[in-house]
């Protein structure tokens, strides 16, 4: 119990997981599934970035008047790169969402299955 | 029902989650193998090695460069795949839903005396990425941001004068480009691909390395956001 | 000092030709298709000379920016980096068969998007198969998977855009999934590199390691599309543009199969967990995954339809292979991914002609096309014969080695199983023959269609004279794969 205190940040990070799963999951409407799909993205991201805290962590940012600890520098770089997928996800997937609108007038998942 | 047995997985799926963060190494300490492994590489030699003062900078753009190259082409892959899914499949008529509205003369009034601050900051934020938070990739947005404000603003049609379709071609690809034409030159003078200098005769490159990739990010972010808005608006033909 | 830069060949032209075609191809659309072929035609060179020195030399690595690991990201060449060489092999017989398909299928306004995405998503492949950083395996993911949701839609017909986003929603939480994996692997051993994290992971904490692991082969297996997690296949293969439908199915899949190879040599070289109970869920999933995979095809009427979910009966056989853990298992799985890759290629591109040229897609309407295009049937015909895994096709030997590794393994059962699955897979592809062949044309008019242009043809042909040479020389790459496989097995005793 109190190692899932100390990693309380990861614990949170869970929730979220599950949380966007769910509105992927349960939830009928399109934008709502990306919505959640965002959301499992803010959560994953947000468990790599815990993983470079360092308590007191000053930004790695060297030059005069910079002094350690630093935080970790490297999920930092990594989580760049993960937002960018991100947003070309996110892009991508709202274009489809578009033209699925344009053409079948709805982005109901229940009404769509019967077009299928 | 179809919820109920949605919760009942998920938190099915928890326990095992939770009890697997809960045995990971705690947050925040500095005996993690997380940050005594590879990091103090980084954070001792850094500076010296790649001539960034910011670290994440550093990684990002030199030690691992080829992420960041990849990361370049999955954004402009984004932008083909929006065009590719979105472009009219024919020649569509005149779209009559298409934004052209005039809005608020105050928002007009706002980006108008905004714009060139914003410009400022994000040439501010690409040029000195390397040694104060920020980089490119952020500037670059800001700039596409700006282009959309723009768009909402005086039209779409309006807005793409600024970057005229042969022009747009270039500079979609630029972040692309730019990589690997800096990760040719280090391959020649240097031996690998996306070599910096680190000493030697052509450490005098170091810094115009850097600058080239950051504005090249900057420039095709800008670019390929404001195209990714464009085309979802349908005001590119 | 240049002649070891082939690595950059093989990564980096792709993603320059990508981002040059819609320059090159601004005037005109049909251009796009000249420029990714000569484009792909550089890569393919690299990934043969990569293969030959791999070959030549055993294993050997490129320090990316001159950064040794794991401080810079290094690219790994093994023995199942080889897998280049077929990635570039159907990928550039694929963009061939463009050349003549596109021009038809593709509306003219995204043509130079449609081969600068098909570039991305080879490319990608070729990264995910070289790359020795599980980081920037995932950034490879990226590229190719978003060129693969794309590439599902780019027709814009029918349902088109409604597979796309469900293969895109399950693709993306994957992809979170390994994600998620490498963040749980990095903050329990501070390293991104493989070989460093096979070091460092054997003395960590097992349970977030199985934690991770689970994460891992979750994403992966969604990616390969095993059964139960097969949802998104049928509908976005059997959609998508004929040369894609190859793509995807020949080897985008198999990216999901070779993240697990990935997997498996860093965790049986640190040891680190006991893999008996994933190896049995595999092995179980595997066989399902054949039986169902074989069971749904058989009702389908649709051709692609069909071969979609024949897709999902063969990852059924390379998983089942890979679960078995044993050297002769894990030999076969490893070469079907190649054979595999070449016979669903194969069938592709032909049902694709047949569409093509007649205009019809389901069996009951193509009755009689054998005597209307002999050539394109009789390779449609080799293709089937050899997934079936008749000897001396290229089907056989490993599906043979599959069946020995489970004997080896003492699981008979799966042998069984194996032969079984085998007899259903026979069963509907005997179907699709005899509607070729034997059945009376429901349309007349589908007897004058001629064979499809040349650049459609040849690429079919020399997939099905590869089906049988690669039958017949099947243990070429057998004994390639071997001692990689044996090193890999070496710390468990296998």
């Amino acid at each position: 119990m109190k190692a899932l205190w100390t990693n309380i940040d990861y614990v949170a990070s869970v929730v979220l997981l599950l949380i966007g799963l769910y509105a992927i999951m349960a939830k009928g409407n399109l934008v709502k599934k990306l919505m959640g799909l965002n959301i499992i993205e803010t959560a994953v991201f947000a468990f790599v970035m815990a993983a470079g805290i360092v308590d007191g962590g000053d930004a790695p940012i060297m030059g005069p008047g910079a002094n350690p600890p630093f935080a970790n520098p490297l999920p930092q770089g990594l989580i760049l790169t993960g937002i960018v997928v991100a947003f070309s996800t996110s892009a991508l997937a709202l274009s489809l969402i578009i033209r699925i609108y344009a053409r079948f007038g709805t982005i109901e998942s229940e009404e769509l299955w019967g077009v299928e | 029902m179809r919820r109920v047995l949605t919760l009942a997985l998920l938190i099915l799926a928890s326990v095992p989650l939770l009890y697997g963060v809960a045995k990971l190494p705690p947050i925040g300490s500095v005996d993690n193998p997380a940050y005594t492994h590879v990091v103090p590489h980084y954070l001792e030699k850094g500076p010296e090695e790649t001539g960034c003062e910011n670290i994440v900078t550093a990684i990002i753009l030199n030690y691992r460069g080829f992420d960041t190259n990849g990361e370049v082409t999955v954004i402009f892959t984004s932008l083909m795949a929006v065009f590719g899914v979105l472009l009219a499949a024919k020649k569509a008529k005149e779209q009559p839903g298409a934004i052209e509205t005039p809005v608020s003369p105050v928002t007009h009034f706002i980006v108008r005396t905004l714009a060139p601050f914003i410009v400022v900051f994000s040439a501010y934020m690409i040029i000195y990425g390397h040694s104060t938070p920020g980089g490119g990739f952020q500037g670059g947005t800001i700039i596409g941001a700006l282009l959309i404000a723009t768009s909402l603003v005086v039209g779409s049609k309006h807005a793409q004068t600024f970057l005229p379709e042969p022009i747009r071609l270039w500079l979609q690809p630029a972040a692309v480009l730019t990589f690997t034409v800096v990760g040719l030159v280090g391959m020649l003078l240097l031996g690998k691909y996306l070599s910096y200098p680190v000493d030697g005769a052509y450490l005098f490159l170091r810094v115009p390395f850097l600058t080239a990739i950051e504005f090249g990010i900057g420039i095709g972010g800008a670019a390929i956001v404001a195209s990714v808005f464009w085309a979802m608006e349908g005001s590119i033909e | 000092m240049y002649g070891t830069q082939w690595p950059v060949v093989l990564l980096v032209t792709p993603l320059v030709g990508a981002a040059l075609t819609p320059i090159i191809a601004r005037r005109r659309a049909q251009l796009a298709g000249y420029w990714a072929l000569f484009t792909f035609s550089i890569v393919s060179l690299a990934a043969a000379a990569l293969t030959y020195q791999i070959h030549t030399q055993g294993e050997f690595s490129y320090y990316m920016g001159g950064w040794a690991p794991p401080i810079g990201i290094e690219l790994r060449f093994d023995e199942f980096s080889a897998s280049i060489a077929v990635i570039c092999l159907v990928g550039w017989l694929s963009l061939l068969y463009c050349l003549g398909y596109a021009k038809h299928a593709i509306p003219e306004r995204r043509i130079p998007y449609f081969y600068a995405l098909m570039l991305l998503c080879l490319g990608g492949m070729n990264g995910f198969a070289v790359t020795g950083d599980i980081f920037n395996l995932f950034v490879f993911l990226e590229i190719l998977s978003l060129a693969g949701y794309a590439l599902v839609a780019i027709t814009g017909d029918g349902i088109a855009e409604l597979a796309a986003f469900k293969y895109l929603v399950m693709g993306a939480i994957s992809s979170l999934s390994i994600l998620l994996a490498i963040g749980i692997m990095y903050s329990l051993t501070g390293t991104l590199n493989m070989t460093d994290l096979a070091v460092r992971l054997s003395d960590v904490e097992p349970f977030p390691a199985a934690v991770a692991v689970a994460a891992l082969t979750l994403g992966f297996c969604v990616k390969a599309a095993l059964f139960p997690l097969h949802i998104w296949l049928p509908d976005a293969h059997s959609i998508a543009p004929s040369p894609v439908s190859a793509v995807l199915s020949g080897l985008v899949v198999k990216v999901g199969v070779l993240g697990m190879l990935r997997m498996f040599q860093i965790l049986y070289a640190s040891q680190v967990l006991d893999l008996t109970a994933l190896n049995n869920v595999l092995m179980w999933l595997g066989a399902i995954s054949i039986v169902m995979g074989a069971l749904f095809a058989m009702v389908q009427d649709d051709i692609k339809m069909m071969l979609a979910y024949s897709t999902i009966s063969n990852i059924g056989y390379i998983f089942l292979g890979l679960g078995l853990a044993s050297t002769y298992g894990i030999i076969g799985a490893s070469v079907h991914i190649f054979n595999h890759a070449i016979i669903k290629a194969c069938l592709f591109l032909g049902a694709g002609s047949l569409i093509h040229q007649t205009g019809y897609r389901k069996l009951s309407d193509l009755r009689g096309v054998g005597k209307a295009m002999p050539i394109t049937s009789a390779a449609i015909a080799v293709g089937a014969i050899s997934i079936v895994g008749i000897p001396p096709t290229a089907g056989f030997l490993c599906k043979w080695y599959i069946a020995l590794g489970a004997i080896e393994a003492d699981r008979l059962f799966f042998a069984v199983a194996l032969l079984f699955g085998a007899l259903l897979i026979f069963v509907y592809y005997i179907r699709m023959l005899n509607a070729f062949y034997f059945m009376p044309p429901s349309h007349p008019e589908i007897l004058e269609v001629g064979e499809a242009p040349l650049t459609m043809l040849i690429p079919i042909v020399i997939l099905a004279i590869l089906c049988l040479v690669m039958g017949i020389f099947g243990r070429i790459p057998l004994s390639f794969i071997e001692p990689a496989v044996i090193n890999m097995l070496a710390p468990i005793g296998g």
